[in-house]
């Protein structure tokens, strides 16, 4: 686990400790369409749901090897939306009685000055995107498809391209530490999607 | 006495008329005459039902006698009653069956172009039900055994009939020898009878030895055949694979994780050191480009100001170069800086 540059103490010690597991997987364009049918019958009824975000990911860097990670994201469709800030910790692949990806997580609502603020602070924007995408909820499970597009010009949320042919697919639950059980839910759900969309645990340090 | 034979094996007609001797039945024995039918299990006042001229005196009957009678009466009403129930439900289920079947037959020809398999099957799972609760019916320990019921036509008319007309909603307009053979029929055909006949003679004329191995030879080519129907299941279902199989590619995924877990692909657009054109300014973006190009100062300016100490301080013990810097150095502290996030 890196530990923050500056004094996070309040995360940790005070509030719950909450965990996000997570399983991610992809779905190529063409088939968009199969699995959201899919996901319309598999999950809690309610309204479609879309959204369209922009994220900034912003690093602090101390004395540490690796940095301080924060996530600034904001809705680009919806006015009046909180932007959100999170932290997530490492990722632990665990053993195999866990069926999914576990790492910390802090979740934020704040004001749209965050960027400032972060800036203010010494942090410095690493890199951003553009998701778009739908939300699909069952209990607690959330399970969000979503394309990433690559913003050409840094700030313009105008000029985006799309960064594969696929959309990428995630299914999470963020729940107090310990409770591994929500896992083999998520992996029966996953099992349902399959053979359209393949949810796995994806080590992310692999991929570096 | 009864207007028929005393003899309790011969079923009583139901318009059976009772006339008893007054003076054989004494009041309390009266009583206990009617207490008795009405506790064998119909329901109060069925016994009403019963017509008593207990007052007409026509034949002379000794007490015993006319105990067994009545319960002979008595048993033999029980039994209508029981047939009269059975016929209700049997009724009841036959109509809820033909709703059924009137509701899905409407289906087909109304709403073929946009039905769908399961509602199909919804259907067909109805129908099966109800089969099988009016098989139930029919199979049910109190219902009396059907086939000992007889109908007869009494009446043949070539004339259109109303009340049949309604009965059948307008199916049957005439109950004549035309439609009678079909309708009553609880017989196959006589052909289809011989036709049985032939091959149960058949069956019996075969030893049991050969009878085993036919049984055997069918069993054998069954089992052939389901695996050959399996197998081609099998093959059609993987090739269905094969030709959807494109639904995800694991390298697309790796490459969208790789992005939203570090940015790998994201930032490789930007050109190094592009200040420039944030700096230019885009009017209108609001806070995301008043962040990023603040950023992109703090970069470029490099001398360590009293308010960014912390990332001024990574950045010199990082190039370990302090004081005076040229702009293009500075780039490359920043590409250093980022890669080994990125890496």
């Amino acid at each position: 686990m890196e530990a923050p540059p500056v004094t996070m103490m309040p995360v940790t010690g005070g509030t719950i400790n909450m965990m996000e597991y997570l399983l991610q997987g992809s779905v190529l364009d063409q088939s968009l369409e199969s699995l959201l049918h899919r996901l319309r019958g598999l999950c809690d009824n309610m309204e479609p749901e879309t959204f369209l975000d922009h994220e900034m990911v912003f690093l602090l860097k101390g004395q540490q090897a690796s940095p301080f990670v924060l996530r600034a994201r904001r809705s680009m469709d919806k006015t009046g939306m909180p932007w959100h800030l999170r932290y997530l910790g490492q990722p632990e692949i665990g053993d195999k009685n866990r069926h999914a990806l576990v790492r910390n997580c802090v979740d934020i609502a704040t004001s749209e000055n965050l960027t400032d603020f972060l800036v203010e602070m010494g942090f410095r924007m690493d890199h951003e995107f553009v998701a778009k995408g739908h939300v699909f909820r069952k209990g607690i499970m959330k399970i969000v498809v979503y394309k990433i597009f690559r913003i050409l010009m840094p700030g313009n949320t105008e000029s985006i391209e799309p960064l594969s042919l696929s959309y990428l697919v995630e299914l999470s639950v963020v729940a107090p530490a310990g409770q591994d059980m929500v896992s083999d839910d998520m992996r029966n759900f996953a099992e349902q999607l399959k053979p359209l969309v393949h949810l796995e645990k994806i080590d992310p340090k692999r991929l570096m | 006495m009864v207007a028929q034979s005393a003899d309790l094996a011969q079923p009583l007609l139901k318009n059976l008329q009772l006339v008893v001797p007054m003076t054989e039945v004494p009041c309390v024995h009266q009583w206990m005459v009617l207490a008795n039918i009405t506790h064998i299990g119909d329901p109060p006042g069925f016994c009403q039902l019963v017509d008593f001229p207990l007052d007409l005196i026509t034949w002379t009957l000794t007490w015993p006698k006319f105990w067994n009678l009545l319960l002979g009466f008595a048993l033999d009403l029980r039994e209508e009653k029981q047939l009269e129930v059975t016929l209700e439900a049997l009724i009841s289920q036959v109509a809820d069956l033909k709703n059924s079947l009137v509701s899905f037959i409407y289906k087909l020809e109304n709403e073929y172009d946009r039905l769908t398999w399961p509602s199909v099957l919804d259907s067909f799972a109805l129908l099966s039900g109800q089969l099988n609760t009016l098989n139930k019916v029919l199979k049910h320990e109190k219902t009396p055994l059907l086939r000992n019921q007889v109908i007869i036509p009494l009446v043949l008319s070539p004339d259109r009939d109303e009340e049949i007309m309604r009965q059948t909603e307008g199916r049957v307009p005439v109950f004549s020898h035309e439609v009678v053979p079909d309708h009553l029929r609880t017989k196959p055909d006589p052909e289809v009878e011989e036709q049985e006949k032939q091959l149960i003679t058949d069956a019996a004329r075969i030893s049991p030895d050969v009878a085993q191995k036919q049984i055997q030879s069918l069993n054998k080519m069954c089992s052939n055949l389901l695996e050959k129907i399996s197998k081609e299941e099998r093959e059609s279902e993987s090739g269905g694979l094969r030709q959807n199989k494109q639904t995800f590619n694991p390298t697309d995924t790796n490459a969208l994780v790789a992005a939203v877990a570090f940015g790998k692909g994201l930032s490789n657009r930007r050109p190094p050191g592009s200040g420039g054109p944030v700096q230019s300014g885009q009017p209108g973006t609001g806070p995301i480009i008043a962040g990023a190009s603040g950023m992109q100062q703090v970069q470029i300016s490099g001398a360590p100001t009293p308010q960014q100490p912390m990332l001024a301080g990574v950045q010199m013990s990082q190039a370990s170069q302090p004081g005076k810097m040229p702009s293009g150095i500075k780039t490359n502290i920043k590409s250093a800086s980022m890669h080994p996030y990125q890496r």
